[in-house]
């Protein structure tokens, strides 16, 4: 069965392309054949990210309005051949995606595809509400800030009830926390939330925590998805936060400032389970 | 000239029109002749101008089990007190042949004559079932108990909404707007565990955030109510 996963988060900014980018990369690297698909329409991002910006040819709105193939318009990835992406296009606007448009694409890609990541746009407008109305599991993209957390609570809130899951009366999808930028200094501080603020504000299951890290912008800019950059902190921390969401037993880490954070997270399941 | 052109020039003489004439029910309970002459003239002396040229249906309903009578001599005491009769209802058959050698037409039964006395429902005893709410009230939710309370057991986030015509309980956190009584209930009551509400209201009277930190309060349960016009909140 194919899993479609939306990767949203309300608020702009906060990481929701690299995090597609590197979930992306991290299931298709664990041999799932994955598709990534863009659903910013107007504001493409994702083909940068995943330096393929220079292959685009067609997109998901000439797909939509069968102008192009699938075929034609998914560009393989650079480094994984199971990765494929479905860039958005930059020349339209959120408009230009229908209902049915985006439930044929998505049910064509449902017939090859183990894993179909959708990158919604910022806002709950109608491209986001595309972009999650399909989706099996949602990953919800929050920074330790009040403002990031209101908004990923609003998207709950959508997620619940503006999904075909929910208005078909089916399971509902499953929900998954990824607090990103997160940097423990910070929070030791009390200028950032904790961990445990935002999951007393949200509370649904941690996949992850990606510390604030310089490997993130760097990776951007060169256009391979931070994943890949296994030295970096960031990048062990999509790579254990891909392993959770399959399902591996994996302990958090950079929660807690270096030195004594097994310590600390030990202490935290203790508060989570209470 | 042909007989189908005659057809054709010829106006039609009459068309048929639905209409429902006002028409008074004279149901007979017993016949004696006497009594009724008597008690008509009376009935009729208080209001003479009401009867006067009244159409007049004769009911039979009630004198099923009886024998026919003479309707000759009943015809002549209602068209004496100048009702105009219109035909005969009910009744049995011995009764329909003498009505009709009377020169009334009978008339098809009235329908309510099926439909005794219905014996009526006892009212059944009115149970509001309360609005329940288990998953969390996210940002940007409302929910609206109408003629009812409503119970919510899990989180209420900033920025949610809760609405009851009647009183809100929470056993979650309560962080959102919370207004019981909207339709103007000033019995209203709101209960919760952890009051962190952006606003409480009890009818149109409400506390703000900025109110509520001005006098902090234990913790345990809460109960928030009107007294006075005043939105006051007590700890249980």
């Amino acid at each position: 069965m194919t899993k479609i996963i939306v990767i949203t988060s309300g608020k702009g900014g906060v990481g929701k392309t690299t995090t597609s980018a590197s979930f992306a990369v991290g299931l298709a690297g664990r041999g799932f054949k994955t598709a990534v698909i863009d659903f910013d329409i107007g504001l493409r991002n994702l083909d940068l990210i995943m330096g393929c910006e220079r292959r685009v040819v067609y997109d998901f709105v000439n797909v939509i309005r069968k102008e192009a193939s699938l075929n034609q318009a998914l560009i393989r990835d650079k480094h994984i051949k199971d990765l494929f992406i479905l860039p958005a296009s930059q020349t339209r606007d959120k408009d230009a995606l229908t209902l049915e448009g985006v439930a044929a694409v998505l049910e064509e890609l449902s017939k090859t595809f183990d894993y179909i990541v959708c990158d919604s746009p910022a806002g709950i407008e109608r491209g986001a509400q595309l972009a999650m109305y399909f989706a099996d599991s949602a990953i919800v993209v929050t920074n330790p800030e009040v403002s990031s957390v209101r908004d990923s609570d609003r998207m709950l809130g959508l997620l619940s009830s503006k999904t075909k899951r929910a208005e078909e009366g089916q399971p509902p999808l499953t929900e998954h926390l990824l607090l990103t930028r997160y940097s423990p200094k910070r929070v030791a501080r009390g200028d950032m939330l904790s961990l445990a603020d935002v999951n007393e504000i949200l509370a649904i299951p941690l996949l992850g925590v990606i510390p604030e890290s310089q490997a993130v912008l760097r990776a951007s800019n060169s256009g391979d998805p931070v994943i890949l950059d296994k030295e970096s902190d960031a990048g062990q921390a999509y790579l254990d936060a891909v392993g959770r969401f399959l399902g591996e037993e994996i302990p958090h880490r950079f929660i807690e400032e270096k030195g004594n954070w097994l310590k600390r997270i030990f202490n935290l399941k203790e508060r989570e389970t209470v | 000239m042909t007989v189908s052109s005659l057809a054709v020039e010829q106006k039609p003489c009459f068309q048929f029109k639905a209409n429902f004439l006002p028409c008074t029910v004279l149901q007979i309970l017993y016949y004696n002749d006497a009594i009724l002459e008597q008690q008509l003239s009376s009935t009729l002396s208080n209001s003479p101008s009401f009867f006067t040229d009244l159409p007049v249906i004769i009911d039979l309903d009630k004198m099923k089990s009886q024998d026919a009578f003479d309707f000759a001599k009943l015809k002549e005491i209602l068209l004496a007190n100048k009702m105009i009769l219109v035909g005969v209802r009910g009744g049995n058959e011995a009764q329909h042949l003498s009505a009709v050698q009377a020169g009334l037409p009978l008339l098809p039964a009235s329908k309510l004559s099926v439909t005794e006395v219905k014996p009526t429902k006892k009212e059944e005893p009115v149970v509001r079932l309360t609005k329940l709410v288990t998953t969390p009230i996210r940002s940007g939710m409302q929910v609206y108990a109408k003629d009812s309370d409503l119970i919510v057991t899990a989180a209420v986030s900033q920025g949610a909404e809760l609405l009851a015509d009647g009183n809100i309980h929470v056993y979650g956190p309560l962080r959102g707007r919370v207004l019981a009584g909207v339709q103007g209930n000033l019995q209203a009551r709101i209960y919760c565990s952890v009051l962190d509400a952006e606003l409480v209201s009890i009818a149109g009277y409400y506390l703000t955030k900025e109110d509520m930190l001005k006098s902090p309060l234990s913790e345990g349960m809460k109960q928030i109510f009107l007294d006075n016009e005043q939105v006051r909140i007590e700890v249980l």
